[in-house]
C-alpha cells in the first residue's frame, strides 16, 4: 500500500544510517521510524495507526517485526515506534512477528462486525487486505460483539460507524496535527473506548473530508459518497484539483466512463502533502454538469440557435472574426499551459488582446492549503502573458470591441449567463465552452471538454507544475481544446477575408483559399 | 461424389404389405404405453432445485430485498451483464441497489452470481424461459427481477446442501 507514500525521505542532510532489511544492508534516515525505511525498501510492514503523515504513536501493534541490536537476542518490535540505529538487523518475515500480528489481527477482529458487503471501505480496506493475508478463518470468541452506533453523524461530511472503529488514533492525530483544530478524543475506556467529538459537537473545518482517506477502516465514510459505488469500480486517474490556485495532486475516481465520483489527495511533498481540502474534494457538480455543448451551435441572423459539427462552427468563427477585425481574448483561469500558448498564437494573428479572467478571491483561504483564489492556472497563463482582468472589467471592456473570443470551461459560470445574454448586439461573439447560453451576442459556440477530460499542465501559485490528466472520455462531437484552438487558427492564417462577406455566414458560404495571407488587425 | 448402388430387395421386401403390418404394429403398441414426449410450451418442463435457470432476486419475507448492493455479483460475473448502483436505507441494514440490472441477453447463465452472493440474494430460479420482441425488453431492471423468497426456496435449499459439503 503506502510504500511509495513513504519514499519522500531521500534529500536529506541527516547522517544516514546502515541497517540491515531482510538481508539487504540499505541507508535510512534516523529520522523516520523503521517502518518508513522497510516501505521505502518496498518491503509490506502491515500498519493502521501509523500513517507517514502523522506522527507515530503505537498503538495497534499489527507493525510487529523481528529486529536484532548488538548482542540482544532477535526481538519484535513494533516499527512504527522503533527508530532506526546503526546496525540494526530487521527481519520483517520473522515467524514470531507474523505469530505477534496474527494475533493482534485476532484482537482487532474481536468486536469487528462483518460489515463488508456494505462498508464504503471495502476493497480499499487494509483489515481486509491483512485479515486475507495472515488472518485465521473463523473467530474463536464466543462472546457476542459489542453493540455502538452504526451511524453517528459527525456534523455535514463525516458519518461514524463505531462499531467498525478499531481505534488506531490516526482520525484524532489528524485533527491535532494537521489543521491543528483539536476536535476528536477516544472517549471512554478499554473495551468502552470510542472516537467521539468533544461534547458531541459537529466537525467542523475545511478538512474534514480527509477523515475518510485515513481511516484504515471503514469507521469513517464521506456522506457524499456513501453507498453509492464500489472503489474496485472507480477508475483512477493522477490528475490535480481545480479549486484553487494551490492546484493540490489528486486522483480523479470515475464510475462507468461517466461519473466523477471522487476526488481523493494524491501525495506530493511539494504541494499537498497527503492532504486536500473539502471545498476541492466535493468540487464534483461542476464536472458531472448535465447538458454539455457537444460539437457547434451557430445562432444565425434568425436567432435560431441550430447544431453543427465543431469544423462548420469553426470556418464560421473564422470568418466572422475576419469581418468582425478589434477583438478581445478572455481565456478561461481553467485553460491549461498548452492551451494557452494555442491562444496566445492565434491572438497574434488576430491581433487581439489576450486576457484572462480572474474573479473575485473568495474567504475559503488558509493557512494550510486553499490559497483561496478560484483560478488553478493563474500563474501559468500569467507568466505566457495573458493579463489578469476582474469580471467586471471584462464586462465594462467587451462594448469597446468589435469581437470577443471567449474560451475555456466555466466562463459563463464566471461572467454570469445574463451578463453575457444582454450583451450590446454589436458585439458579435465565438464563445468555446463546455456548456452553452442564448445569447443574441454569440454567434458561434463550440463545446470543449472540461478538465476532467482533457490534459495538459497547470502552474500552481509556488510555479510547481501540475498535469491534469483525461479520466473520462469527451462527450460525442467534441474536440480536445488544443485541437479547437488550433484548428480554429489555422483556419484564419489560411484565408483571406472575403470582400462582403456576412457577419452570420452560412456554413461553407466563404470557400478558404489556401496560401493567401490573412491581413487582420 | 459418392455413388449409391440401388439395394437389390428380396422377394418378401417386395411385397410391401408385411412391412407396413410391422412398422403399424409399432404403432398400436406405443400408442397403449405411457408417453415420454410433452406438449411444449402448453406443458412446462419439470424443475427442481438443481435446475439452473436465470439469475433473480430474492424478496425477503419482510418486503425488502435481501440484495446490499455490495457488487460481488457484479465483479464475479464473466459476461458483464450486472450492472449495480447503490443506496442508503433507513433500515437496519444500510445500503440497498437503487438500481440492480441484469442484461440477460448477455447473462450465460453461469451461475457465478448466486456463487458470490455473501447475502444469499441472488439465485438461479426455476426460469428458463427467455423471449421477447426487443433486445431492450430482456435487458431486465430490478422490478423484472425480484421474486419473493418463497418462490426460490427449492433452490436456496439445494444451494445450501451443496455449501454445507465444504
Ligand atoms: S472496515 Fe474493512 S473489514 Fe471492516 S467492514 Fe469495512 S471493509 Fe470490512
Ligand atoms: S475512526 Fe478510523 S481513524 Fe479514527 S480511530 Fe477509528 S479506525 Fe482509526
Ligand atoms: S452479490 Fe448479492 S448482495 Fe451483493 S450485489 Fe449481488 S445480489 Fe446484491
Ligand atoms: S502501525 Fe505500528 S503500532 Fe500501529
Amino acid at each position: 500500500m503506502s510504500q511509495s507514500e513513504a519514499k519522500d525521505s531521500g534529500a536529506r542532510d541527516t547522517a544516514m544510517v546502515t541497517i540491515t532489511i531482510n538481508g539487504r544492508e540499505v541507508e535510512a534516515d534516523p529520522s523516520k521510524p523503521l517502518i518508513a525505511a522497510c516501505h521505502a525498501e518496498g518491503e509490506e510492514v502491515p500498519h493502521y495507526c501509523y500513517h507517514p503523515g502523522l506522527s507515530p504513536v503505537g498503538s495497534c501493534r499489527i507493525c510487529q517485526v523481528g529486529v536484532q541490536q548488538g548482542q540482544m537476542p532477535p526481538r519484535v518490535m513494533a516499527a512504527c515506534r522503533t527508530p532506526v540505529a546503526e546496525g540494526m538487523v530487521v527481519d520483517t518475515e520473522a515467524p514470531k512477528a507474523h505469530d505477534a500480528r496474527r494475533e493482534c489481527l485476532e484482537f482487532l477482529l474481536k468486536n469487528h462486525p462483518l460489515d463488508c458487503p456494505i462498508c464504503d471501505k471495502a476493497g480499499e480496506c487494509t483489515l481486509q487486505d491483512y485479515s486475507f493475508d495472515e488472518g485465521q478463518g473463523e473467530g474463536r470468541s464466543v462472546e457476542p460483539r459489542r453493540k455502538l452506533d452504526k451511524r453517528k453523524s459527525l456534523g455535514d461530511v463525516i458519518v461514524l460507524d463505531q462499531e467498525r472503529c478499531i481505534l488506531c488514533s490516526r482520525c484524532v492525530r489528524f485533527f491535532e496535527e494537521v489543521p491543528e483544530t483539536p476536535q476528536l478524543c477516544i472517549g471512554e475506556r478499554g473495551s468502552h473506548s470510542v472516537v467521539e467529538t468533544f461534547m458531541n459537537r459537529p466537525l467542523t473545518g475545511n478538512y474534514q473530508g480527509n477523515l475518510a482517506d485515513i481511516c484504515p477502516v471503514g469507521a469513517l465514510t464521506l456522506k457524499e459518497f456513501r453507498f453509492q459505488a464500489r472503489v474496485w469500480n472507480l477508475h483512477k486517474v493522477a490528475s490535480t484539483c481545480a479549486g484553487c490556485s494551490r492546484g493540490c495532486a489528486v486522483t480523479t475516481e470515475v464510475l462507468r466512463k461517466h461519473e466523477v465520483k471522487r476526488f481523493r489527495p494524491r501525495h506530493e511533498p511539494a504541494v499537498n502533502g497527503y492532504w486536500m481540502c473539502d471545498t476541492g474534494r466535493f468540487a464534483l457538480e461542476a464536472p458531472n454538469r448535465e447538458h454539455r455543448l457537444c460539437g457547434g451551435i451557430l445562432r444565425g441572423g434568425s436567432g435560431q440557435a441550430q447544431p453543427v459539427d465543431t469544423r462548420t462552427a469553426l470556418e464560421v468563427a473564422r470568418d466572422m472574426l475576419i469581418v468582425h477585425g478589434e477583438a478581445l481574448i478572455v481565456a478561461s483561469p481553467f485553460l491549461t499551459v498548452e492551451e494557452g500558448r494555442e491562444l496566445l498564437a492565434l491572438g497574434k494573428t488576430l491581433g487581439a488582446r489576450p486576457v484572462f479572467l480572474s474573479p473575485e478571491p473568495n474567504d475559503l483561504t488558509d493557512d494550510l492549503l486553499h490559497t483561496g483564489d478560484p483560478c488553478p492556472n493563474r500563474r501559468g497563463l500569467s507568466e505566457l502573458g495573458f493579463d489578469a482582468l476582474p469580471v467586471e472589467e471584462v464586462l465594462e471592456t467587451l462594448p469597446s470591441y468589435e469581437s470577443a473570443l471567449l474560451v475555456g470551461e466555466r466562463l459563463i459560470d464566471m461572467l454570469g449567463a445574463k451578463n453575457l445574454a444582454t450583451l450590446p448586439t454589436a458585439l458579435r461573439v465565438v464563445l468555446l465552452e463546455c456548456h452553452y447560453v442564448d445569447s443574441p451576442s454569440i454567434d458561434v459556440a463550440v463545446g470543449i471538454p472540461n478538465h476532467v477530460e482533457r490534459e495538459g499542465t497547470w502552474v500552481n501559485v509556488d510555479g510547481h507544475a501540475g498535469r491534469i490528466a483525461i479520466a473520462r472520455p469527451t462527450p460525442e462531437g467534441v474536440w480536445m481544446a488544443t485541437r479547437t484552438i488550433d484548428t480554429l487558427h489555422e483556419l484564419l492564417t489560411m484565408s483571406a477575408p472575403g470582400a462582403d462577406a456576412p457577419g452570420s455566414a452560412t456554413p461553407g458560404a466563404i470557400p478558404s483559399t489556401p496560401g493567401a495571407e490573412a491581413t487582420l488587425g | 461424389m459418392v455413388i449409391v448402388k440401388r439395394k437389390i430387395l428380396s422377394l418378401w421386401e417386395r411385397l410391401y404389405l408385411p412391412e407396413v403390418l410391422r412398422g403399424l404394429s409399432i404403432t398400436f403398441r406405443k400408442m397403449f404405453e405411457p408417453r415420454v414426449t410433452r406438449q411444449y410450451p402448453e406443458e412446462g418442463l419439470p424443475t427442481d432445485g438443481v435446475t439452473r435457470g436465470q439469475p433473480r432476486l430474492v424478496v425477503k419475507d419482510d418486503g425488502n430485498i435481501a440484495c446490499v448492493s455490495c457488487g460481488l455479483c457484479e465483479a464475479a460475473c464473466p459476461a458483464y451483464a450486472i450492472t449495480i448502483d447503490g443506496q442508503e436505507t433507513d433500515r437496519f441494514i444500510e445500503r440497498e441497489p437503487e438500481r440492480f440490472d441484469i442484461d440477460m441477453l448477455r447473462c450465460i447463465l453461469c451461475g457465478f452470481c448466486e456463487e458470490a452472493c455473501p447475502k444469499d440474494a441472488i439465485y438461479m430460479s426455476n426460469e428458463l424461459e427467455l423471449a421477447d420482441y426487443t433486445r431492450e425488453a430482456l435487458a431486465y431492471d430490478m422490478e423484472k427481477l425480484k421474486r419473493p423468497a418463497s418462490a426460490m426456496r427449492e433452490r436456496m435449499d439445494y444451494v445450501k446442501k451443496i455449501n454445507d459439503r465444504w
